[in-house]
């Protein structure tokens, strides 16, 4: 068998240019501020990991709030996603609920641009109290959320067999209890998939809680990119905070891989 | 398999919280939407007041709004088309075996995982004109040049779009080669067929359809690039880089015109309804 050696080079070259900025960030991060202030390539590194102190609140910054506000409103929306869009999904597919047309508007919202909503809900949350709190961007995000979720639902419950609710029925099991213990627990795999893909987009999002969040629920999005404009120029402790704020979705997907890659591909093209 | 009839009820409960959320969260927002592009509503006074549609003849006539929906259309057609063909091209070196492949594999989907607005931070640390690695790099081979000049912002900002979304259609489109069956290479290969041709007539029509729906979720999602800009240039130089959604967050939350970017909004949307059907189709949902 040929060895292939040249695409582990290309490929190489790829990823490495894929991962320049992380690898950047990273290499700021260690570095001595006197180290960065003199040039990007003089090596003097610091091994009291003082900027990512600095990050964690040593200098002051808030940004272990930022950190802590986007572990809720992440995990949070991963919650209510899976909440809403299951039993949908469900209803969809087994029961003829709203048809095909339902996942079409569903759909319809994923091409609708997000940009379109963001003065409505200002509004709206501004009505209901809950602008800058980690409710509306729970919110925010489960909308942004919700059709990758039923798309993903409805073709794994597509492929589940229909023999087991059957017999399931024969013997008298509600609907209800039917999805709590047959369905749900089969559906391990789109859970995970709709989990850790819900998971990068709510951490990963900028444009509602710029509009939505002024200081109690900013998330590490905002935090960091404010970082870049308010603090000058620490660059030292603004590449510890970005780093530190990929770390949990980075760590996070890689170990769930295997379902990130099946969610993204099951959702964008079988639908 | 679906079953009908007395389930209606309990049908009805399951995705009653689906229906509630799209109540809330789009049908009140899109009324909500159309009436404020028909008022005047600044941020700076406290009264709304009917505007007819004075808002939408306020953005008709102004030349920035034509300009920010001529750079986003150009600027996300561009990325649509590189990412797509960097994207197969990864792909098809990816369908093979090599050394490291499954730690490569993991690596090249790293920036799937990390924040646009994350990431236009670090392409502010690793650009920066004094502490950037990449323009550090570029003086030792005597190139001093700004990577944020207008002659060059177009290309820098393909590229860094380029390096966080290719990967996704990379994924995209190795997915879809996993599902051509083997058999065909096997049999293009025993009528001798070179491996140029088995790409052109082989790969390419069969991975067809999954590349247009690639093309297209690509293209509605660099139709909306806010976070990268935004943080990078803001829009600048000038209003050169302002893509619409820069365009309508400016005009709502810094200049405070809430009536005339609502309008604009609607307008985009309008402009876009044509191909939504279009786009839909492609997916063909079915509930068997």
């Amino acid at each position: 068998m040929k060895r292939n050696l040249w695409a582990t080079f290309v490929i190489g070259v790829v990823a490495f240019v894929l991962m320049l900025p992380l690898l950047g960030a990273i290499y700021t991060s260690l570095r001595t501020d006197n180290a960065i202030a003199s040039g990007p390539f003089v090596w003097e590194f610091d091994y009291g990991f003082t900027h990512y102190q600095n990050a964690m609140g040593a200098a002051g910054y808030d940004f272990a709030s930022f950190f802590r506000n986007s572990i809720l409103i992440s995990s949070g929306t991963v919650i209510l996603t899976t909440l809403i869009s299951l039993p949908a999904a469900y209803s969809i597919v087994r029961l003829g609920f709203g048809g095909a047309w339902l996942l079409r508007i569903a759909l319809g919202l994923r091409i609708l641009p997000a940009v379109f909503f963001i003065i409505p809900f200002y509004k709206l949350f501004t009505n209901l109290g809950m602008v800058d709190s980690i409710r509306g961007l729970v919110l925010a995000n489960t909308f942004v959320n919700v059709t990758l979720a039923l798309l993903i639902f409805s073709s794994s419950i597509k492929e589940l067999p229909y023999e087991i609710e059957e017999a399931a029925l024969v013997d008298g099991a509600s609907v209800f209890r039917i999805l709590r213990s047959i369905i749900f627990p089969l559906m391990g795999p789109g859970v995970a998939a709709v989990g850790v893909l819900t998971f990068i987009f709510s951490w990963s999002d900028y444009l509602f809680a710029v509009v939505l969040s002024s200081s109690e629920a900013t998330p590490v999005t905002v935090g960091a990119a404010n970082f870049v404009t308010s603090y000058g120029v620490r660059w030292g402790d603004i590449s510890a905070a970005v780093t530190l704020s990929i770390l949990p979705p980075l760590i996070f997907a890689t170990l769930a891989q295997k379902y990130l890659v099946k969610g993204l591909s099951s959702g964008a093209i079988k639908g | 398999m679906i079953r009908q009839g007395k389930d209606k009820a309990s049908a009805f409960v399951l995705a009653a919280p689906l229906l509630i959320l799209l109540c809330i969260l789009v049908i009140w927002p899109i009324y909500l939407g159309i009436r404020t592009s028909l008022s005047n509503d600044l941020l700076s006074e406290f009264e709304i007041t009917p505007a007819g549609f004075s808002n939408y003849r306020a953005v008709i006539s102004e030349p920035n709004f034509w300009n920010a929906l001529r750079f986003t259309t150009i600027f996300a057609i561009v990325v649509t088309i590189f990412e797509g063909v960097l994207g197969f091209l990864l792909a098809l070196v990816f369908d093979r075996k090599f050394p490291g492949k499954r730690t490569l594999f993991s690596m090249v989907l790293v920036p799937i995982m990390i924040a646009p607005s994350l990431m236009a931070v670090m392409y502010r640390l690793i650009l920066n004109e004094n502490i950037g690695i990449i323009p550090g790099f570029l003086q030792n081979f005597g190139w001093d040049i700004s990577i944020y000049d207008q002659k060059y912002i177009f290309f820098t900002l393909v590229i860094l779009d380029a390096i966080q979304y290719t990967s996704f259609a990379f994924l995209l489109i190795y997915a879809g080669l996993q599902n051509i069956p083997q058999e065909i290479y096997e049999s293009a290969a025993i009528d001798g067929a070179k491996y140029r041709q088995v790409v052109l007539r082989i790969t390419l029509p069969i991975l067809k359809p999954a590349l247009a729906i690639i093309a297209m979720l690509r293209l509605i999602d660099s139709f909306r690039t806010f976070d990268t800009i935004y943080i990078l240039t803001g829009g600048g130089p000038g209003t050169t880089t302002q893509t619409i959604g820069i365009y309508i967050y400016k005009t709502a939350f810094i200049t405070g015109d809430f009536g005339m970017a609502s309008a604009a909004s609607v307008i985009l949307v309008i402009l876009l309804a044509p191909f939504m059907p279009k786009i839909i189709k492609q997916f063909r949902l079915d509930v068997k």
